[in-house]
């Protein structure tokens, strides 16, 4: 990631020799070192408070990944995003619409296919129901020159007010044995959603990472203007990336719905802003050009060992929003200052 | 000749005065029903109710509310209503504060206003006392004692010792305060159960599921958990199969629509407490009616509950309190 990254957005800036490289790394890590620290102070205030261990124990591990799978599935789309200079406001809702439609296709389904078939059926609705906003959105702020905040705001009403119209309102329950031991299944004593978030993120970070796909995503966020002049098709290029967002919201939504047995519009309504903030504790900046999918995943699991962590030790609740919040700053503030040490600009 | 046209006039005069009072008849009351957010079963229940009896009533029921559960979103619509003058307003306020004036201004306007389901102030009201006592009428479910219900049926379903806590969506809400205050106050009665510190998770299922893995890992002798609205009881009920403890910690959820219902037929949750939304709509137009047409109305009217479990679901007279869609 570092070398496509710099190499694409300081093209005229040699490498900065001397200890500012491990300064720069370090920064380019943050994420992981805060979930370090935070998995110590909380160890640490359990075996002081409690005599309880907070991270060897496999049922808080299980508890935390399991919980950061939502707003992670939705932060992995974002971070392709976010590198490209964009932002995805209607993935929220995308998740939403995913969840109410895999349940209604799985529920209508069932009476004609048995019930693993039609457990896929639901599955294969359910993110394919997503191409269609992610394709507008694309349209939108490629061809159209809508800027995204705005492109992707009115995606948000439009795929909200789809999916409570198709889920009449409420939830949808589904009955299919199959989806539900997807949702709440184990394997190997890994909760199936973990796995299948793995094998995403995995590719994800494959794709970013080693193929041409990911160099174009960050020359885009890096300059638009340069990518264009290096013949990179810029709009075709954006139009994949909100689809691709939309698609990881979709995949966000069929869990939902096999883990709670209900397509639910309102899913993913409040996992936008938690997904943004994972993608921006993880090193990713607004202005895009950087980012990364290791530090997304560590962002989202920061995110959640906060949460989870100060219920285990018993904090008052509204602290959580504090310390996310002071998280995110911090994490903005190391990323100005890598950029100073960096000799990076923007 | 003039007497002609003196018949005339006169007869026109008194056609005129006839189709007035023809119009006076068949004037149709409007009456405006704001529901706490669109988008949720209760309402969609409450507003089947209202019109039942809006229909029975030959009233004109207009149904206007926002998508969430947020008084930044609802008092545009209210605003909205207010300009078209209906008759009279039925509101689930969003909160108990920051709709007080913003419904003033339909009492000012002369438009008579009843909350039901949640209300304004201290929910009492016409008693001269403070500046929200101007609502005719508060029709609901009594929460604290939907809250009372919950606690009896859980403590019951655990065998009246143990600990268990509150799943709860944010603190500043009427009608969630109140169960939960319902709920602890009713726990005083068991001496053997330990209520822990109530979890807010913001209506987030994923959150509630992750809180309840926290609680049951500092606490693996948790008995039971009340989750006091939809979202709340979902994720304490998918917390607790995550963790492995379905049919030993016992979950008790508020609200009764089609997907707590699947979740008790799959044994996910152990009860619910279903109000009757419906009543709460039908009795909202038949009290503004009466307030309309010149009857006096009681200042408070509290509606039933119904206690639903793996045992009662199927019956006719249980199942027909479960939310419509």
């Amino acid at each position: 990631m570092s070398s496509a990254q710099s190499s694409l957005s300081q093209p005229v800036q040699p490498a900065n020799p001397g200890p500012n490289v491990w300064l720069v790394r370090i920064a380019q890590l943050r994420a992981w070192l805060f979930l370090c620290l935070l998995l110590i102070f909380f160890e640490t205030w359990a075996r002081y408070q409690y005599g309880a261990t907070f991270l060897f124990s496999t049922f808080n591990i299980q508890s935390v990944t399991v919980y950061a799978v939502a707003p992670l599935l939705l932060a992995l789309g974002s971070t392709f995003v976010i590198i490209s200079g964009g932002i995805d406001l209607s993935i929220g809702f995308i998740m939403g619409l995913s969840a109410v439609v895999s349940a209604h296709a799985i529920n209508m389904a069932s009476g004609y296919l048995p019930p693993f078939p039609a457990m896929l059926a639901g599955i294969v609705a359910g993110v394919a129901i997503a191409v269609i906003p992610g394709y507008v959105n694309g349209l939108l702020i490629s061809k159209l020159r809508v800027p995204p905040f705005i492109g992707t705001l009115g995606m948000f009403g439009v795929a909200r007010g789809v999916a409570f119209l198709l889920a009449g309102g409420t939830t949808v329950p589904v009955a299919n044995d199959w989806f539900a031991a997807l949702g709440n299944g184990r394997f190997f004593g890994f909760p199936n959603v973990v796995i299948v978030t793995i094998l995403f993120l995995i590719l994800m970070h494959y794709l970013l990472s080693q193929t041409r796909f990911g160099q174009h995503t960050y020359a885009i966020g890096a300059s638009e203007q340069a990518a264009l002049r290096a013949g990179i098709n810029v709009s075709w290029h954006m139009q994949k990336l909100y689809v691709l967002s939309a698609v990881c919201a979709g995949i966000g939504g069929v869990l939902y719905a096999a883990r709670y047995t209900a397509g639910a519009a309102q899913a993913g309504e409040p996992l936008l802003l938690d997904s943004i903030a994972a993608v921006v504790i993880g090193g990713a900046s607004l202005f895009g050009g950087s980012g990364s999918i290791s530090g997304t995943v560590a962002g989202a699991l920061v995110i959640a060992v906060i949460q989870y962590g100060l219920v285990f030790i018993n904090v008052e609740p509204f602290w959580q929003f504090v310390s996310v919040g002071v998280v995110i700053i911090i994490s903005v503030l190391v990323d100005q200052a890598q950029r100073s040490i960096g000799g990076g600009r923007r | 000749m003039k007497r002609l046209l003196a018949t005339i006039a006169a007869l026109a005069v008194g056609a005129t005065m006839l189709m007035g009072a023809a119009q006076a008849q068949d004037k149709k009351y409007t009456i405006a029903l704001i529901p706490g957010l669109t988008t949720d079963a209760f309402y969609i229940s409450m507003h089947k109710g209202a019109q039942a009896a809006a229909d029975a009533l030959g009233v004109n029921l207009v149904f206007q509310g926002a998508p969430d559960f947020n008084p930044v979103t609802q008092t545009p619509v209210l605003d909205a209503v207010i300009a078209r003058k209906p008759d009279a307003i039925l509101i689930a306020p969003t909160d108990k504060v920051q709709l007080v004036q913003p419904l003033k201004k339909a009492a000012d306007a002369g438009i008579p206003v009843i909350t039901v389901d949640t209300f304004i102030g201290t929910g009492k009201y016409q008693t001269g006392a403070g500046d929200a006592d101007f609502p005719f009428s508060y029709i609901a479910s009594d929460n604290v004692l939907g809250g009372r219900i919950a606690a009896r049926a859980l403590a019951k379903a655990i065998g009246e010792k143990g600990k268990v806590y509150v799943s709860n969506v944010k603190p500043g809400i009427s009608t969630t305060d109140q169960r939960e205050e319902g709920f602890k106050d009713e726990m005083k009665n068991y001496p053997n159960i330990t209520v822990l510190e109530t979890q807010f998770n913001d209506d987030d299922a994923n959150k509630a599921a992750s809180q309840f893995q926290a609680v049951f890992a500092r606490n693996s002798d948790l008995d039971g958990v009340f989750g006091a609205n939809l979202f709340s009881a979902l994720g304490a009920a998918n917390g607790v199969q995550q963790a492995g403890q379905s049919g030993k910690v016992r979950v008790a959820a508020f609200d009764a629509p089609a997907s707590i219902v699947a979740n008790i037929k799959s044994g996910l949750v152990d009860l619910a407490i279903a109000q009757h939304p419906s009543e709460i709509g039908y009795f909202g137009v038949v009290a503004a009616y009466a307030h309309l047409t010149g009857q006096s109305i009681p200042t408070s009217i509290g509606t039933g509950f119904t206690v639903m479990d793996k045992s009662n679901v199927d019956q006719p007279e249980v199942a027909r309190f479960i939310y419509k869609e």
